[in-house]
């Protein structure tokens, strides 16, 4: 920085009025520790939910002696346990402060937006298929355990609800791929 | 009383400077320059202070890894940035707002043209104008206002010496034609 700024836009920034944050140790250790608890209570929070969906899915199991529901409920279970571990799994990927001190800006940027992408990108792999074969089974078996018209109409109903809900997840999370990837070229096209 | 050979202190290695040690000069040195870094990239004040404190701890956790490949400054203006950045891909996914390059900025009017009679609406205005840039153009700009030269942009940047040059070219163009008093903004 220079101390005499030459042109007088730079002196307008640069006198600014400013207040200098300073952190002490303990703080900055009581601070980066609060960080660590937020991403734990983040992970504990999805643990909790896929164990709600599990406990619950394991009690329909434990009542139905149907083969073919048991079948789609233990794929539910499956499923669900997946998701999560996708889950925990990319989200503790993200940039340490180490690597960001070696990363110039375009190559930081480059790498979130990858990241981000790759995860809206992939989400029917990960997200969503696996949710896939549950349903799949437990319409079938529900289709054979009752067989009248309104049954079915009503089963058809839902799934074709279920179908609407993913094909917009699926869709708008393309949307914002194809939009990061967008920006990812910009940048690569960035004379380095 | 036995005295300490000076040849033995010489060829002592000098003490290697501590996380909280390298943090701490950091701070000290660049505190003004960080505060204002935040302020370019979060309007809002009470977001602003979390912003800059999560640069201020990712600062003293990256020291952790500092190699002395680049100098103190460069590297801390890398995590300061790259913390930033990261805080507006984060907020843009939120708030929807239009970020627009140099060379957008450059064609859009300037509503505020006739006004620049104070100092402190000067800095608005060039605040407002800062924030509106996509991460990377903001780095440049700031680095630009903060004095750095070409090569430091570049090294923080990773823009080519070329690409630094004409941003730079653009920036001081359109600052001058935004905040001309009688001619005396351009340098």
């Amino acid at each position: 920085m220079t101390d005499h700024p030459d042109n007088p836009v730079q002196q307008i920034w640069q006198s600014q009025a400013v207040e200098v944050t300073k952190m002490s140790a303990d703080l900055l250790r009581k601070r980066a520790g609060k960080f660590q608890r937020q991403i734990w209570w983040r992970n504990f929070r999805e643990y909790v939910a896929a164990l709600v969906g599990i406990v619950l899915f394991a009690s329909f199991l434990g009542k139905t002696h149907d083969s073919l529901l048991r079948l789609a409920y233990l794929l539910f279970i499956a499923g669900m346990i997946w998701v999560v571990v996708q889950l925990l799994r990319k989200g503790s990927a993200r940039s340490m402060p180490g690597a960001m001190g070696n990363s110039t800006c375009i190559e930081f940027l480059c790498a979130e937006m990858e990241r981000q992408r790759d995860v809206v990108k992939n989400v029917w792999p990960w997200y969503l298929a696996p949710l896939v074969p549950g349903f799949v089974v437990y319409t079938v078996a529900y289709a054979l355990a009752f067989r009248r018209p309104a049954s079915w109409a009503a089963l058809a109903l839902l799934d074709v609800i279920i179908a609407v809900v993913f094909f917009g997840v699926w869709k708008m999370n393309m949307r914002a791929a194809r939009c990061l990837q967008r920006k990812i070229d910009e940048l690569g096209a960035v004379e380095r | 009383m036995d005295y300490l050979d000076v040849s033995v202190i010489e060829a002592m290695p000098a003490a290697v400077p501590t996380q909280d040690d390298l943090y701490q000069d950091a701070a000290n040195s660049y505190g003004a320059a960080l505060d204002r870094l935040a302020r370019a990239y979060e309007a809002d004040p009470d977001t602003r202070r979390d912003l800059l404190q999560d640069i201020h701890v990712a600062l003293w956790r990256s020291f952790a890894a500092f190699d002395g490949r680049c100098s103190v400054r460069t590297w801390m203006y890398r995590v300061a940035h790259n913390v930033a950045a990261s805080h507006v891909l984060r907020q843009r996914r939120t708030r929807e707002q239009a970020l627009v390059g140099l060379e957008e900025l450059e064609n859009l009017p300037d509503a505020n043209s006739g006004q620049a009679a104070d100092r402190n609406h000067a800095l608005d205005r060039l605040l407002q104008l800062v924030q509106r840039l996509k991460p990377l153009d903001r780095h440049v700009i700031l680095a630009y206002l903060e004095g750095f030269d070409a090569a430091s942009i570049g090294e923080t940047t990773g823009l080519s010496a070329g690409n630094v040059a004409t941003k730079i070219h653009r920036i001081k163009s359109m600052l001058a034609r935004r905040f001309q008093q009688g001619g005396d903004t351009n340098d």
